[in-house]
């Protein structure tokens, strides 16, 4: 086993992952950028280096070369920065650091979306319709008329591609031209540059993945389904285990195909097998993310599995402590992800000082944060400010820790989705889990409350408009006057 | 003293609220022209950090948002509709057109040129922070008199970007 870690990743992830190698006894290694320096996970981590170049996290060269210089033996990459970088998987390999992740050959190959395709399709398992090939950015018109073959809704992926990055929707032909500018705009922020294809868009569909785990001993296991089916954008915003769309024999079927993909495309390490189905139940796989996941925690909380240590351990290769059949799926898990976004002006990132910070605690609740009392929400970085997951014996419950646990977190200081949160896991829609990718345009309900608690909320609303009004501000918010709750009781897009 | 109406969780309440008249904590409040016994105890924090309300003598956890659009108690997010019964003076909200900088970022591109008629809503700029590009819009209908970034430019928290009459 390794005695010492890198980690080349920030935030919530980062913290994470040091916590798994301190339960580990390995010693990790944090590096941070200047507007990082007070972050939790250089504060976590028991040494520290500063990276000094512009590309920051990105730079592959310098990590490496930190590796070398502090004596570690593998480098954990988190997800996002380098977690699906070919080449920094390669320039691992010929320093003769272990990355924690799949080996350049399996990443290569799991690289290649089209290819990855054809081979689910090669072994008669069902797959989302998608374009032949791979295009440039400049050829507009080959991807114009390949787009018109496959037909409308078409979403844009990058073959870079995963966290709902540089994917975009186009619904119809018209949209196309701009849903690539902004495909290929933000793939060149994050990935610096990819070409494209093309999948045929589901919608409304449930969104799937399987957790799966592969040593190199030849053992594949899953962990069972999640279900992200509530986006804004391409971001999830809560996900569960297991998926309530889904009967148990189609759970059963979905699992099967999962390890029959990871076992012919031959993933190694953790990675999920991401499918979309239909409403009618009917899946269709889509591709492949071969590191750890952002919604990860309602795996673990169901399945009791600290994935990130099996991660480490397939990485020194060690076979997975546990069979199949040990495996024991039990409860429910439901995960917020909360990002500092203000949904009330079109979800715009809302960096600052977090001043002050409370988190739920209690039987059933885990938070994954890098957010404490004072902390900075630097404007460089993802918008991701907290997980709060909740565990309970059936949906029912999880859902009921979740509103508690909700209720229970501050986040004061920068605008997040916290309130978008808290309306979802109230509505009796979420609650009887009739939801898909499309639920999030629906109308809310009416909100009735017991009289003396809506007395108290408006005096406290009275108080604070007096102060406000003589604080010289406007006298009534622009957004007090066409807000969605006055002309509709829709959440802002 | 002044008269607010106001709407949560589907009532509406009138409050006088007089915050001349207070005793440490305790603030003259009525509702409904009855009197009820208040205290706010970070009465003079900013607004999202007035972290409690104590009605008859029952304290309660709130969080309001800064522009009051809702209020979070332990159950849960309320959606608030707020008007000044007295609307001495309606200051009107900030409509001059400029378009300022909601966040500090990069810009990464410019559709509109001086000279140009936009709607309302329409895409100006799409301003990169936070690994996102976002859209800044038109707050109104109207002719762009001044553009004042390029792509490429890094901009500042509240920096003019554009001014549209």
């Amino acid at each position: 086993m390794f005695n010492k870690i890198l980690i080349a990743n920030r935030g919530e992830i980062a913290v994470r992952i040091i916590r798994t190698c301190r339960d580990m006894g390995i010693q990790p290694v944090a590096l941070y950028e200047a507007a990082d320096r007070g972050s939790l996970h250089v504060r976590l981590a028991g040494e520290c280096v500063l990276l000094q170049s512009a590309h920051g996290y990105l730079d592959h060269e310098a990590i490496v070369q930190i590796a070398l210089k502090m004596g570690v033996e593998a480098i954990h990459p988190g997800y996002g920065f380098l977690a699906e970088s070919l080449e920094f998987v390669e320039a691992c390999q010929q320093a003769g650091v272990v990355f924690i992740g799949p080996p350049p050959e399996v990443m290569r190959a799991q690289q290649n979306k089209i290819d990855i395709l054809e081979r689910v399709k090669a072994i008669g398992l069902p797959t989302v319709a998608y374009s032949a090939r791979t295009f440039d950015v400049r050829e507009i018109d080959a991807l114009r008329a390949e787009a018109d073959q496959l037909g409308y809704p078409i979403v844009i992926k990058s073959t870079r591609g995963g966290r709902g990055r540089g994917a975009y929707t186009a619904h119809t032909a018209s949209q196309l031209d701009r849903a690539l500018r902004r495909a290929q705009a933000e793939a060149q922020i994050i990935y610096g540059g990819t070409r494209f294809y093309l999948e045929k868009f589901i919608t409304p569909a449930h969104m799937l993945g399987v957790q799966v785990l592969a040593d190199d001993h030849g053992h594949v296991i899953h962990l069972g389904e999640r279900e992200g089916s509530l986006i804004r954008g391409n971001q999830k915003m809560i996900e569960e285990a297991p998926a309530p769309c889904m009967t148990p024999h189609q759970r059963e079927r979905l699992w099967q195909a999962a390890l029959e993909i990871a076992q012919a495309v031959g993933m190694r390490g953790v990675g999920t097998v991401e499918f979309m189905s239909d409403l009618e139940g009917r899946f269709f796989f889509t591709e492949i993310k071969p590191r750890i996941q952002i919604e990860h925690a309602v795996t673990e909380m169901i399945s009791s599995v600290d994935i990130v240590r099996e991660q480490i351990r397939i990485a020194a290769g060690e076979p997975l402590s546990f069979t199949q059949a040990a495996v024991q799926l039990n409860g429910h898990a439901i995960s917020c992800r909360i990002t500092a976004e203000d949904p009330w002006r079109h979800y715009m990132p809302s960096p600052g000082t977090l001043r002050r910070v409370r988190l739920p605690t209690g039987h059933g609740v885990r938070v994954d944060t890098y957010a404490y009392s004072g902390c900075a929400v630097p404007a460089q970085y993802d918008p991701i400010v907290a997980k709060v997951i909740t565990w309970g014996h059936d949906r029912m419950e999880s859902l009921h820790r979740m509103q508690r646990a909700l209720g229970e977190l501050a986040l004061i200081g920068v605008a997040t989705t916290l309130p978008i949160h808290q309306v979802i896991v109230h509505h009796p829609e979420f609650l009887a889990a009739d939801y898909h990718t499309e639920s999030l345009r629906r109308d809310m309900p009416e909100d009735r409350l017991p009289p003396e608690q809506a007395r108290d909320l408006a005096i406290a609303a009275a108080v604070a408009y007096v102060r406000r009004d003589l604080a010289g501000q406007p006298s009534v918010p622009e957004r007090l006057q066409s807000g969605w709750h006055r002309s509709s009781r829709r959440l802002p897009e | 003293m002044r008269k607010v109406e106001v709407t949560v969780g589907g009532h509406t309440f009138e409050v006088d609220v007089d915050l001349n008249q207070r005793h440490d904590s305790e603030l003259s409040v009525k509702v409904n022209g009855e009197a009820v016994k208040t205290s706010v105890p970070d009465l003079d924090a900013p607004i999202d950090q007035m972290e409690w309300i104590i009605v008859n003598d029952c304290p309660r956890e709130i969080v309001i948002d800064p522009d009051l659009r809702w209020i979070r108690d332990k159950t849960g997010v309320h959606f608030l509709e707020v008007r000044d019964l007295e609307a001495r003076v309606t200051r009107p909200v900030s409509r001059d057109g400029r378009i300022k900088a909601p966040i500090p970022g990069l810009i990464k591109a410019v559709f509109a040129a001086k000279g140009d008629w936009v709607e309302a809503g329409q895409p100006l700029i799409v301003l990169e922070a936070m690994k996102m590009e976002n859209e800044i819009h038109a707050p109104k209908s109207g002719v762009v008199t001044q553009i004042s970034v390029k792509p490429g430019q890094d901009v500042t928290l509240h920096e003019v970007l554009a001014e549209i009459s």
